[in-house]
């Protein structure tokens, strides 16, 4: 975690350029205590300029532009927007009515699926995660062995396209105990069906006129799902293993060693006992520093300091809630990571320039000019119990804190309910 | 609760508790029934008393002993009485607090008293945690130790989570770690009856006997709602609706109610009978002593429920579902102690404070099924202000371990609403009001002279993110200490174990 590899950021793929509205008032957040990129402290007090949708210009002497709003952070402190790497926000309204519910696919191989294609940017989680400073999110797909492509997001617009940033951010692979048990029954069959959708893929990479003629062997993937891991093999595409046992995630290294893939660990509560390997090959961890029980035999060693002893062994960490409704507490999330020893501005970095870094998102995660302008302004220490957002830009545009639950607590405030309202 | 009932033989039932006072509620383990020297005695005017004796009986009870006299010194206490002292003491000998306030206490005994410096530390009442299903639902999850749910049939008032519970889950000295002293172990909401639940003290021992809180009323497991009608709706059966599911739960108390009244009268003709005249030996004319009626497992648990002996804690999440089995109670004659989960509580919260109803809830779950929709992180707040004792609870090993996270945040969620509430309020949502939940306030849940010395030393303000459990004392026992942490409590754990971590951390 010292020093964030620029080149990661360099081999992001074309991305869907940010649509950006001209109507936007100009913003000076002023005297905040203002995290900027790097391993540098957070700035005491600075000032950070939200323009035309991206961040015109951050530190401590910066002019308040003629006619700009100020916002004034005194006492307060200015982040990037939180980016949970892992979620599925969009993706559910309840999570066991199963209509609602758009993250379990039937069947194991689907690498060509792609979560955007059932993103409901109007889906009343949004605002509540958004309330809790997560401006941006991973919807990452949840089941199958090949289980497809997250979508990533902005949590604002009311369009798909508007909140749409990057709609095949990463291929996800689920290499977990769980995950051998639903499909091929054991470890090794689970692995035959990966190496053998991989091979597929790279013999078709070189075959495609004879496919398309009906002229090569039978291949374990159709078309569509060949195609999309062209990208992978390319390594410009993350793919993104889910493993926990120190096993597994020795097995995910050998096959991104062999087929040079482009690998991200998710999970991974056995993680620290291969923090060196990790942090030689710069391999970024996604956890959640609150999983540290031995759930299941593939995890007998996890521990709550996961996070806190990859980040000295020098891995790459990022920060998720791998949750829906609870995407609002990404900061407890990192904040439990501070709690058993995770320094503490790593913690901030795991959930901003970490995920944007490791996935390839220019402009993402940091505060610096020309950064698309997703800032948070909290009352305090972001990771604190008692600090909430109290602004939040989404592209250079605040966004309002009203949610179904705050509608909720009105309604109810004072009995008995008086339905008089507007509401 | 505190009433005492003399135990004594049943004539029909060879082996009961005789002579032995046994405290109600049922499950003190140290005074554990006896097998009767003799069964001719007169049947007890209260056979339940009996029962409840008997199936608490311990072959194997917690051990005594309660280690050296401790006093902790110059530290944040907070004692969830509404006192806190700055820079204060807590003294405990012999399992108890024995004094407490600003200043730096009795002076300690030399060679004997071991002084713990508590400067820049807090200190709280050990947590209560009135809902888990740690032991039930173990660590790892495999099929083998799923004792949780006995969900063969929508009443199983009979079954106890104490029959279930694996003392060996590592989950429990993970919610040590986190400042756990207590929990209620409950069996799941597969049921509307799901069973007995069980007050735990957390301590390593053998069995789940010995893990008993001492003195602690027994607990009944409903639910309402979503759950009873899946599960059985899988299964084809009723109840696969709300209204069947009450239907099926007025049928269960009818039949408690005609298993209490045949009980009684049995009893009534038994005494009847035995004050009769002796017969001479040779009389064999009638008169015979009456047959009791079969033992109910199920029915006993309900009756005594109607007789307000077992606390019901009642899994619910609606407000609207709260209200019907309310108007349940109500038709049966039997006092709801706590609803639990309780998502929509604050909508019906004024109902809840007139009838005296208890909350245990999460800080700010919601949305994973319909019931939990309408979830508002200011439900524990609003609670508090209109009057209602509101518990935190975890329903889950991982939450379990930072429940004070959870008041914290609750705490901020009700000031950001403008609910008054000051840290003391938040404490008690972690203390004081679930040991009332758990009939065992009278013990624990604050510090206070003459109470057990479960006691917790945090690093920080508890409140905080950032706050470790670094000492954690039950019965005046050092059970968990960061700074020296040891082999793992579960023999599960022996040669895998990292958890939890050891020495400093920043």
């Amino acid at each position: 975690m010292k020093s964030l590899s620029l080149a990661i950021v360099a081999l992001g793929l074309a991305g869907t350029e940010v649509a950006l509205a001209d109507d936007l008032p100009t913003v000076a957040i002023v005297h905040g205590r203002v995290y900027v990129p790097g391993d540098h402290p957070p700035l005491a007090d600075a000032t950070v300029v939200l323009a035309n949708g991206k961040v015109q210009a951050v530190g401590p002497d910066i002019p308040v532009p003629a006619g700009a709003r100020v916002v004034d952070a005194r006492g307060k402190t200015v982040t990037p927007g939180f980016i949970d790497a892992d979620t599925d926000v969009g993706a559910i309204d309840v999570e066991m009515e199963s209509p609602t519910n758009d993250t379990n696919v039937r069947g194991l191989m689907n690498p060509a699926l792609r979560m955007i294609d059932g993103y409901n940017p109007r889906s009343a989680l949004i605002p509540i995660a958004r309330a809790g400073g997560v401006t941006s999110v991973v919807v990452a797909p949840r089941s199958g062995v090949l289980a497809g492509q997250a979508a990533f997001v902005d949590l604002a617009g009311e369009t798909v396209a508007a909140a749409l940033v990057r709609p095949a951010l990463a291929q996800y692979a689920h290499l977990d105990e769980e995950t051998a048990e639903a499909s091929a029954g054991t470890r090794s069959g689970l692995w035959l069906l990966v190496r053998e959708a991989l091979e597929d893929a790279r013999f078709y990479a070189t075959h495609k006129a004879q496919y398309d003629a009906n002229g090569t062997r039978p291949l374990s993937l159709r078309r569509a799902g060949l195609e999309a891991l062209l990208p992978v093999l390319r390594g410009e595409q993350p793919f993104v293993v889910t493993a926990h046992r120190a096993s597994d995630i020795e097995s995910a290294l050998r096959l991104a060693d062999e087929l040079k893939l482009k690998l991200v660990l998710e999970g991974a509560s056995e993680a620290w006992m291969v923090a060196d390997d990790l942090a030689r090959r710069k391999v970024p961890v996604v956890i959640d520093p609150l999983e540290d029980l031995p759930e299941h035999f593939d995890r007998l060693h996890a521990r709550s300091d996961n996070a806190a002893l990859l980040e000295r062994a020098g891995v790459i960490v990022i920060i998720a809630t791998f949750s829906a409704h609870q995407c609002r507490l990404l900061w407890q999330h990192a904040g439990n990571a501070v709690r058993l020893g995770m320094d503490h501005d790593a913690a901030i970095r795991a959930v901003t320039e970490a995920p944007a870094a490791a996935f390839g998102l220019k402009g993402y995660g940091v505060l610096e000019p020309g950064a698309v302008a997703n800032v948070v302004v909290w009352t305090g220490d972001p990771l604190q119990t008692s600090t909430h957002a109290e602004h939040v830009f989404v592209r250079g545009r605040e966004q309002s804190l009203e949610t179904r639950q705050t509608l909720l607590l009105e309604r109810y405030r004072t009995l008995p309910v008086s339905r008089d309202g507007s509401r | 609760m505190k009433r005492r009932i003399a135990g004594s033989g049943i004539a029909a039932l060879a082996a009961l508790a005789l002579g032995q006072p046994t405290c109600l509620p049922f499950g003190n383990h140290t005074e554990a029934a006896r097998p009767a020297a003799s069964t001719t005695l007169a049947p007890a005017p209260d056979p339940f008393a009996t029962f409840e004796a008997n199936a608490s009986a311990s072959v194997d009870p917690a051990p005594a002993g309660h280690g050296a006299p401790v006093v902790i010194q110059h530290a944040t206490v907070m004692t969830a009485t509404g006192r806190k002292f700055a820079s204060g003491f807590v003294a405990m000998e012999d399992g108890l607090i024995t004094s407490i306030g600003e200043g730096d206490g009795p002076p300690p005994k030399p060679g004997s008293t071991v002084v713990v410096d508590g400067r820049g530390k807090f200190v709280t009442p050990g947590i209560i945690d009135p809902h888990s299903h740690i032991g039930v639902y173990p660590v790892p999850d495999t099929a083998a130790h799923d004792d949780g749910n006995e969900m063969t049939d929508p009443v199983t008032a009979g079954v106890r989570a104490e029959h279930s519970f694996w003392p060996q889950d590592p989950a429990i000295e993970r919610a040590v770690a986190g400042g756990v002293t207590t929990i209620a172990v409950l069996p799941g909401s597969g049921n509307l009856i799901g069973g007995r639940g069980i007050v735990m003290h957390l301590t390593p021992q053998r069995g789940a006997r010995a893990m008993r809180f001492p003195g602690a009323p027994e607990l009944l497991k409903m639910a309402c709602g979503e759950n009873p009608k899946r599960v059985y709706k899988e299964q084809k059966r009723s109840p696969t609706t709300r209204m069947g599911s009450l239907r099926t739960l007025r049928e269960a108390f009818l039949r408690a109610q005609k298993y209490a009244r045949d009980l009684a009268e049995w009893t009534r003709k038994s005494q009847e009978a035995a004050s009769a005249p002796p017969k001479k030996q040779d009389d064999k004319s009638g008169n015979d002593p009456p047959k009791p009626p079969d033992r109910d497992l199920s029915l006993e648990t309900l009756a005594l429920v109607m007789r307000g002996d077992i606390l019901v804690q009642w899994h619910c999440y609606q407000a609207d579902d709260m209200l019907a089995a309310l108007q349940v109670a109500d038709e049966f004659g039997f006092k709801v102690r706590a609803f639990h989960h309780a998502l929509e509580a604050y909508k019906i919260r004024d109902v809840l404070s007139r009838k005296r109803v208890a909350i245990a809830t999460w800080d700010d779950w919601w949305g994973f099924k319909m019931e939990a929709y309408d979830g508002i992180p200011e439900n524990l707040a609003l609670l508090t202000e209109a009057g209602v004792r509101a518990s935190l609870h975890s329903d889950s090993p991982i939450a379990i371990q930072f429940l004070n996270q959870a008041a914290g945040k609750a705490l901020a969620a009700g000031r950001a609403a403008g609910v008054e509430l000051d840290e003391e309020d938040a404490l008690r949502w972690l203390t004081a009001n679930p040991a009332w939940l758990l009939g065992i306030d009278e013990q624990v849940g604050t510090l206070e002279v003459g109470k057990r010395a479960d006691v917790v030393v945090w690093s920080d303000n508890p409140l905080s993110t950032y706050a470790r459990a670094e000492m954690v004392y039950v019965d005046g026992q050092l059970v968990f200490d960061r700074a020296h942490v040891g082999a793992p409590w579960s023999d599960f754990e022996l040669g895998v174990r990292a958890m939890p971590p050891k020495g400093k951390t920043k």
